[in-house]
């Protein structure tokens, strides 16, 4: 009898606990031995290749591009997103416009991200395309034909366009997060920073960031994480081209795996993702919780 | 005369805050506008000039575009997310119960493990639930999108909810405990109606997550019959004919649904995010 | 099995809740909450229910037949499906499930689904090393013995296009849906107006372009986005500029090393053709570039025959003409090769019906099938004398070009291993932008086809 009151909260935790275990954590350990194979997909021989498609990948011409394209996205991402996107929820929240004003922009912004990402890139597909799209035919209505690009058939640009497309899309969310986080801070440090005689500017910088500083955190790790992640935006897009200017770590395991039927290349760059990801999780979880009481 | 210039540096302050803001709003919407009255044209009409209006309003597009399958992607994409989130929500919230009412030996370290997850990402799981789910005999099924989407999922679902379980205070289940009520009742008939909040918007950002999820869709499943909106709209796109009007009209009707349920339920989603962070 | 630990699962939540709900005064919510989970249950099991009913009629006297395509827009989509149900009507123990996919998606699910327990039993297969790697895995049904018992089928065959689909060892794997080449389409009031002919070699046509530039016009029309367009023409003159014995053995895998000087020459001359081409080749995909040769903007295009019918759909009175890829003179290789390649279907080896797949593609790529397919969609199959109730003079030109072909070359990018084809059209696309040299560029691709000579044993 005593024994069962014990163990009955456990029946609680065990049925989400074996599908995380089985479909996140089991997946992610046999990929790690997947890695140090060559298999295909139609095929199911496996041969023992030691560490050679750990070779292959960071002797691959691409790979510096790959990591250059994802450190771009996880930089830009970082200041644009959650810079510019908690800056934006600062304003929204300075109570300088209506509540009902408000609330409409700071909805409008949301909007694109709920929308889906094979929708946002085939839609900027369309507005980067060099003879009908948006952006250039408004160049050249503006009379400023000079500054028509390729877009995203321009090496150089490629990769920024796709950026641009994300930063577009996910913004408006990182500023509602925020915005959430700001209402969150009770109005009584806000009320006494202003008989202190703060200034606007000065409760933003020493009230209202870091008391929302553990939301700014998670937005930061969300934000880098999803950099190396990336994937369906450059699928939708330029699947990695012109040349292979636009290659990410995402998609270029997703070629190996389902194009060039290189399981194990795949695996390694995915082991990649991984060490990627999970440091600079616990990097950043190291700051924050550095600065916590 | 200071509190004038007072007056009057606001003045010009809000006035620059508002254009700012409406300059930011035209961004986000001037693309929309754009491509809205593009999948109203033909093809010819929008390489020509596609900042014209079109000779004849093509409204067929919408039709067509709607008969082009969209409505079984609909279905697809209703049923996998409906079952994901119901399963989501469940596991998650028990588990978030079990974690935070029993001080259960070994709930930290379950904890820690379970949230790990969030941190790892789907690709890294790719090619081997590729493989798992071959084995399972489930490639091809509903079920191979359902499993990886609840499993991946759970992690910062439960995060959330334990933070929010955590504030509720016990004084509540004690009068149940009184009546003889059991720890499964009592999460039923007092823990779950509290939490309708933050259950409604773990379920918003989830819907959001899965109703909008490609890499698995896209690599899990191979009948159209079954496939999800995401999916569908990379089929409108040809490989040597694509009707881009037709298939722009695709992506508003597919963007509709979403957009118009946040824009009826902005509020109570604002108002559940009381606690945690949410993004995915 | 891992199904079943799913509904358990949910019957066991389900249960749960309903035991929460009788001990407890029976709440009417939790009540809800049960058959919700039911519900789900059944739901969940939706998915398979299309398999699992497959299965159980197999067990009676219908077969089904899987059959995989990659035609899922009109009007070819609707005309496979409306023969399919033709031909179930007519056999009545027979039974189809199709499904289709788009050209991209299509190579690599046909990838993932071979080979696993969902391999279709008929599917759509390009020719060359696409399907050669499946071959190696032993995937592929041989047709030769079928062939060989049915003379009057072989020989109702084109010749030249069932070459194609056979192996350097005499195996058949595949039975052409649709035949096509690439040739050069121009707008011929243009070149009435500028007083231009049709050029034959490659200095003709460089003045012809010259000329057409001269006039203000933006000569070639050409849309590189997805990679594989432009790679066409590095096919076309790869085949006149390098000795075919070189490059048999370059395409092949296991021993290509691209070293011969051709290769080069070819993107010289390629690069030579960007600067005649439309802005933002790499920003636009093949068909959006098409519009500019259909509204008039441009006066040639380099696409496929199967083209003709959306050529026709986006603009119906433009005056065009086709010439084939100009000769280079004194080239060392074939300029009397085709560009191009039949596209048709394979049987899986693992197929539970060989027979009935093999009979159900004698119709359906078939003569009479065929003579309809032509009318219809505009697309030939490899039987002899599908052309002959046509009247469409475009079609026939079309017909033409591939019946008096001596010999095809396959598509480019279906005759290279996949490593080495991602290389060669990542640099065909720098090339386009002038970001690398034509020499540099094949430096990078002897490096990936050295490495793939490993991979593709």
């Amino acid at each position: 009898m005593k024994k069962k009151t014990k163990l009955t909260p456990y029946l609680y935790i065990i049925p989400g606990l074996l599908m995380v275990l089985g479909f996140v954590y089991i997946p992610i350990a046999v990929n790690l031995v997947y890695s140090f194979f060559r298999l295909s997909s139609y095929s199911s021989s496996m041969k023992f290749v030691g560490l050679d498609n750990f070779r292959r990948l960071f002797t691959s011409e691409t790979f510096p591009i790959m990591i250059r394209n994802n450190v771009y996205y996880a930089v830009i991402s970082l200041i644009v997103q959650v810079g510019f996107g908690t800056a934006l929820a600062l304003l929204l929240e300075s109570k300088l416009a209506s509540e009902r004003f408000r609330s409409i922009c700071r909805n409008i912004y949301f909007i694109p991200a709920l929308v889906s990402l094979t929708a946002v890139g085939l839609m900027f597909n369309f507005i980067y395309n060099p003879q009908f799209g948006m952006l250039n035919t408004f160049l050249k209505n503006i009379g400023l034909p000079q500054l028509q690009q390729t877009w995203l058939g321009d090496k150089n640009l490629a990769i920024f366009c796709i950026i641009a497309m994300s930063q577009w899309q996910f913004t408006g969310y990182i500023t509602l997060l925020m915005v959430v986080a700001f209402q969150n801070i009770s109005s009584d440090y806000v009320e006494a920073a202003i008989i202190d005689g703060a200034g606007p500017v000065k409760r933003a910088l020493s009230i209202m960031l870091p008391l929302a500083k553990e939301q700014l955190l998670v937005c930061s790790i969300i934000t880098v994480i999803g950099a190396f992640k990336l994937f369906t935006e450059v699928y939708s897009t330029t699947s990695g081209g012109p040349g292979n200017s636009s290659q990410v770590l995402g998609l270029f395991l997703y070629q190996n795996a389902f194009l060039h039927d290189d399981m194990g290349m795949a695996a390694a760059t995915g082991v990649l993702i991984f060490v990627i990801t999970v440091t600079a999780s616990i990097f950043q979880l190291r700051i924050s919780h550095s600065g916590e009481v | 005369m200071s509190d004038d210039k007072y007056v009057v540096k606001h003045m010009v302050l809000k006035i620059l805050l508002h254009v700012f803001l409406l300059i930011l709003v035209a961004i986000i919407l001037l693309p929309v506008c754009w491509l809205i009255l593009n999948s109203l044209k033909t093809n010819q009409e929008m390489f020509l000039n596609s900042l014209a209006l079109p000779k004849e309003w093509r409204f067929v597009n919408y039709v067509t575009a709607w008969s082009k399958g969209l409505v079984s992607y609909f279905k697809n994409s209703i049923i996998i997310s409906a079952i994901s989130i119901f399963f989501i929500l469940a596991l998650s919230s028990l588990m978030a119960y079990g974690l935070t009412r029993f001080n259960l030996p070994g709930s930290g370290f379950l904890f820690i493990l379970v949230l790990g997850g969030m941190a790892l990402s789907e690709q890294v799981a790719l090619v081997p639930l590729y493989k798992i789910l071959q084995a399972l005999k489930l490639y091809n099924t509903r079920a191979a999108l359902v499993l990886p989407y609840v499993a991946f999922r759970i992690p910062f679902t439960m995060f959330l909810m334990r933070s929010y379980f955590i504030s509720i205070p016990k004084e509540l289940e004690e009068a149940a405990i009184v009546d003889g009520c059991n720890s499964l009742q009592r999460f039923l008939r007092i823990i779950l109606p509290i939490s309708k909040p933050v259950l409604a918007s773990c379920a918003i950002v989830n819907l959001n997550n899965v109703w909008n999820e490609f890499l698995f869709a896209n690599v899990f499943l191979e009948n159209r019959k079954l496939m999800t909106i995401p999916i569908g709209l990379m089929t409108f796109q040809g490989d040597l004919k694509t009707d881009y009007a037709v298939m722009l009209a695709g992506i508003l009707i597919a963007s509709l649904p979403m957009v118009v349920l946040f824009l009826c339920m902005s509020k109570q989603f604002v108002r559940g995010l009381t606690s945690g962070a949410v993004k995915g | 099995m891992k199904k079943n630990l799913k509904k358990m699962l949910c019957l066991a939540l389900a249960a749960m809740m309903a035991m929460g709900a009788t001990a407890c005064g029976g709440s009417s919510s939790s009540d809800s909450g049960a058959t919700t989970a039911a519900a789900a249950a059944e739901a969940a099991d939706g998915g398979s229910s299309d398999s699992g009913a497959a299965a159980a009629a197999t067990d009676g006297d219908v077969k089904v037949i899987k059959l995989f395509h990659r035609f899922p827009d009109d009007p070819a989509n609707s005309f496979i499906e409306e023969k399919i149900a033709e031909y179930e009507a007519a056999h009545p123990d027979i039974k189809f499930e199709v499904t289709s996919a788009q050209n991209q998606p299509y190579k690599e699910k046909i990838k993932v689904v071979v080979g696993s327990d969902e391999t279709p039993d008929i599917f759509f297969s390009f020719c060359g090393e696409f399907s050669e790697r499946f071959i190696r895995e032993g995937l592929l049904l041989d047709l030769t013995p079928y062939l060989e018992a049915d003379s009057e089928w072989k020989a109702s065959l084109m010749e030249t296009q069932m070459n194609e689909y056979t192996t350097s060892d005499g195996m058949v794997y595949g039975i052409p849906f649709r035949l096509d080449a690439k040739e050069f389409f121009y707008n011929v009031d243009m070149f009435n107006e500028l007083g231009l002919e049709v050029p034959e070699t490659w200095d003709e046509f460089i003045e012809v372009l010259d000329a057409i530039q001269a006039a203000g016009i933006v000569p070639i029309a050409e849309g590189n986005q997805d990679k594989w367009p432009a790679c066409h023409y590095i096919g076309a003159l790869n085949a006149q500029l390098v000795p075919q014995e070189i490059r048999d053995a370059d395409y092949n895998a296991a021993t290509g090393e691209f070293t011969d000087p051709g290769y080069v020459e070819a993107l010289e001359k390629y690069q030579q053709l960007v600067s005649y081409m439309n802005m933002g080749v790499n920003g636009m995909t093949h068909d959006m570039a098409r519009l500019g040769f259909t509204q008039g903007q441009n006066a040639i295009l380099y696409a496929e025959l199967v083209e003709i019918t959306n050529i026709k759909d986006e603009n119906p009175d433009l005056n065009w003409g086709m010439f084939s890829f100009p000769v280079i003179e004194g080239a060392k290789g074939d300029p009397e090769l085709v560009s191009g390649a039949p596209e048709g279907f394979a049987i899986s080896s693992s197929t539970q019906y060989p027979d009935e797949c093999v009979e159900f593609l004698k119709w359906f790529l078939g003569a009479e099938v065929g003579a309809q397919q032509a009318d219809q969609v505009g697309w030939f199959n490899a039987s002899l004398g599908v052309d002959e109730g046509l009247t469409d003079e475009s079609l026939i030109s079309a017909y033409e070009v591939i019946a008096n072909a001596k010999k095809m070359d396959i598509w480019f990018d279906n005759a290279l291993y996949s490593t080495v084809c991602d290389e060669y059209l990542a640099e065909i696309s720098d090339v386009t932008n002038g970001d690398i040299t034509p020499a540099d560029a094949m430096v990078k691709i002897q490096a990936v086809a050295k490495e793939a000579q490993t991979l593709a044993q």
